[in-house]
């Protein structure tokens, strides 16, 4: 990662690199190259006749590396490209929802520290709202909005109609409900309860928030 | 002949009952539905639906999924007409002058067009692999070890030359492919290699994670870098049917298009992305009038959608006679094919008949199914493509992560396609387009296997690779399509042919 910052602002004054772009994709090819010759530094290769399981991965690697270092040649010797600009917000947020999804569907313990299943119940509004701030344009209501009325729908569909073995709701839930229900029961009755409140939701803040909006919208007209 | 009909007739008896017909409907709606949003690729949605034909039997479900496969295709030509986001690199072309007939308020006659077009060259298709199923598969038992690898030799350098951008970016992304693939436990000694002793590593990384993480969560975070601009057409769609004079313009760029399409799409290393240029670049030559391309010709969206829907059907010729994917698509359909107990290959024709030619039949009704979908609900796409990305992407989001824990019930799968995701994310950063990486991925076990068995009945000699005569033939083709490749006079033509 520093790699990329140090090389992509001052390429243009500084001389020998002529495509930072170039450079930057053969010191990961080189580095990739490198981790698979460590990786596989104890396996056998064998021979010819009775292949090893280092020959290929070996031999692939050097190739690896091979074209990671024509490529930093080449930086050096052809004008290219340069970094395209990048942010970290995207990737960050993006990858927090799905860590976060893969953390609460069925539970995670990390030694002592445990996160019990919550299924899809909390798995997927939290995936929406945590993936949805990757773009500076996020606005928690319609986010809210969206994981309310998404999720029982995938609730229903992966759950219910085609049966999909995915944990829909945490255990503790069932609880709540009359004992005598079943768990399909219990699932349609969260959907449902999820889907009024996002109907809800919908209804209550529709007016507070169009009111400004529409006001910026007049004012810039004018 | 009398097989062909047999065969053909036996196909239309398991395509056309009930619940295939609804599974075909079914796939080729929910596919254009999810393909027709901006971005979504063709291997996205078919990697997000995979796990809704898990609960069917193998022939529902390939039938479900060749439907998704085409309504994501066709999902595609119409963002790229209404939007003017191609959602793949075949669909780049249709968006020339399919976006300027948009503007032209002739919208409707573009989609119009396409569909019909896509419809002739899929029906054309559909015969062509009935044809040539059987013969190639009969090629396929000639082969042993030595030409299998061979033959993914060749097309690996296919993959390379058609690829986008630096040759030399392209052969590492193949390599560093392979290399992915040999990740896990190696199969002759039971050794682990590059698992960093991680359990879940030991089986080798999974195909649909890779590719999920590759084509969907990296195209999220590619597209959040760009502030958005969307350019849904604004003019009313118009009248759907075309008249007797745009017919007259385009039956002959529509028949030059499915034969283009249908050969490019045989052969193996993705050769079905050529087809729509190819077609583009030749109704250009052959038009009297050259400038009006750019500008809204229907010559330029009737050749190059019947060339994309042709390439795009042969293309499962290697797949079904050979076992070998030509490209990332079918590379899915291995994973979905595997996951129902089917190892594509020769083998699946002889030993399960109504599948092979169900399959094939149900790509023809699938196309029928495209046609009667789209033309109607034409209106309901145009009110999708205007959802704003920032609502889409956590929609898109959630359902690539439910939709890869449900294929193997695993958290740390849904972990490796947002690690994944960054990879292809810096990958794309860096210049290296990822499909061949992909395919590479895909051939790489089958490529070591049969490298091992081949060297083993050599005896280790690497000769024997030009020894045997097909072999020998297959890796010329491959040596003189990489030098011609890096050519100096032709890479500048294929440059422009890709920039154009």
């Amino acid at each position: 990662m520093s790699v990329l910052h140090e090389g992509s602002e001052p390429s243009r004054h500084r001389g020998p690199v002529r495509a930072p772009q170039s450079l930057a994709g053969g010191l990961l090819l080189i580095a990739l190259a490198a981790l698979a010759l460590w990786l596989t530094r104890d396996l056998d290769q064998g021979t010819l006749n009775a292949m090893g399981p280092a020959m290929l991965p070996r031999w692939l690697a050097i190739g690896v590396g091979l074209s990671g270092l024509a490529l930093l040649a080449a930086a050096f010797l052809k004008n290219g490209d340069l970094l395209e600009r990048w942010s970290l917000r995207g990737p960050v947020f993006v990858i927090g929802a799905i860590v976060a999804f893969a953390l609460t569907i069925r539970g995670y313990s990390f030694g002592s520290f445990g996160i019990p299943g919550l299924g899809l119940l909390v798995a997927g509004p939290l995936a929406i709202i945590l993936g949805g701030f990757a773009t500076p344009e996020a606005r928690l209501r319609d986010l809210v909005v969206l994981a309310l009325s998404l999720t029982p729908f995938c609730m229903v569909l992966f759950g219910d109609l085609l049966n999909l073995p995915i944990p829909v709701f945490p255990q503790a839930l069932t609880g709540l409900f009359p004992a005598d229900w079943s768990q399909k029961a219990v699932l349609r009755a969260c959907a449902a309860i999820m889907a009024v409140a996002a109907v809800v939701v919908f209804l209550a803040t529709r007016n507070r928030r169009r009111g400004p909006i529409d006001v910026a919208d007049h004012s810039g007209r004018i | 002949m009398g097989d062909f009909f047999s065969n053909l007739s036996l196909g239309f008896g398991v395509a056309l009952s009930l619940q295939n017909l609804g599974l075909a409907f079914l796939g080729c709606l929910v596919g254009t539905l999810i393909g027709v949003l901006p971005g979504v690729g063709p291997i996205a949605t078919i990697a997000m639906l995979l796990p809704i034909t898990f609960g069917l039997d193998p022939v529902g479900a390939l039938i479900m999924l060749a439907g998704i496969y085409y309504g994501a295709q066709y999902g595609g030509s119409t963002t790229a007409i209404l939007v003017n986001i191609p959602g793949e690199a075949t669909s780049v072309v249709t968006a020339l002058d399919g976006h300027q007939m948009a503007r032209q308020g002739r919208a409707g006659v573009a989609l119009g067009i396409a569909a019909i077009g896509s419809f002739f060259a899929g029906t054309v298709a559909t015969l062509v692999i009935a044809a040539l199923g059987a013969p190639l598969t009969g090629l396929a038992l000639v082969f042993g070890p030595t030409e299998y690898f061979s033959l993914m030799v060749m097309g690996l350098v296919f993959a390379v030359v058609l690829a986008r951008g630096s040759i030399l970016k392209a052969i590492a992304m193949i390599l560093v492919g392979v290399l992915l693939s040999t990740v896990g436990t190696d199969l002759e000694t039971g050794e682990e290699r590059m698992t960093f002793g991680l359990p879940f590593l030991a089986d080798g990384i999974d195909f649909a994670v890779l590719a999920m993480g590759i084509f969907g969560i990296a195209e999220i975070m590619r597209n959040l870098d760009h502030t958005e601009h969307r350019d849904v057409v604004r003019q009313a769609i118009g009248r759907l049917l075309p008249n007797k004079d745009d017919f007259r313009q385009s039956y002959k760029p529509v028949l030059r298009g499915t034969f283009i399409g249908a050969i490019l799409g045989i052969l193996p290393g993705n050769g079905a992305v050529l087809g729509p240029f190819a077609s583009y670049t030749l109704e250009k030559k052959l038009a009297k009038d050259p400038r009006r391309f750019g500008r809204g010709a229907i010559e330029g969206v009737a050749g190059p959608e019947s060339a994309n829907n042709a390439g795009a059907q042969t293309s499962f010729i290697p797949l079904l006679t050979l076992g070998i994917p030509p490209n990332a698509v079918m590379a899915l359909m291995v994973g979905a094919m595997t996951i129902h107990g089917i190892i594509p290959g020769p083998q699946v024709m002889t030993k399960n008949p109504t599948l092979f030619w169900g399959m094939i039949a149900s790509m023809w009704v699938g196309n029928l199914m495209l046609l009667i979908i789209n033309l109607p609900l034409v209106g309901m796409w145009v009110r999708l493509l205007k959802v704003p990305y920032r609502l889409m992407f956590p929609a898109i989001l959630m359902f690539c992560a439910i939709g890869i824990y449900s294929i193997n019930s695993l958290p740390t799968d849904v972990m490796f396609i947002g690690l994944f995701g960054f990879v292809g994310y810096v990958l794309i950063k860096f210049g290296f387009e990822p499909a061949p990486m992909l395919l590479g991925f895909v051939l790489g076990k089958l490529m070591e296997e049969n490298l091992r068995r081949a060297l083993i009945i050599s005896r280790g000699s690497m000769e024997t690779f030009i020894e045997r005569p097909i072999s020998a033939g297959l890796l010329a083709v491959a040596a003189i399509l990489l030098v011609i490749a890096l050519l100096p006079s032709i890479r500048k033509g294929r440059d422009e042919v890709f920039t154009e």
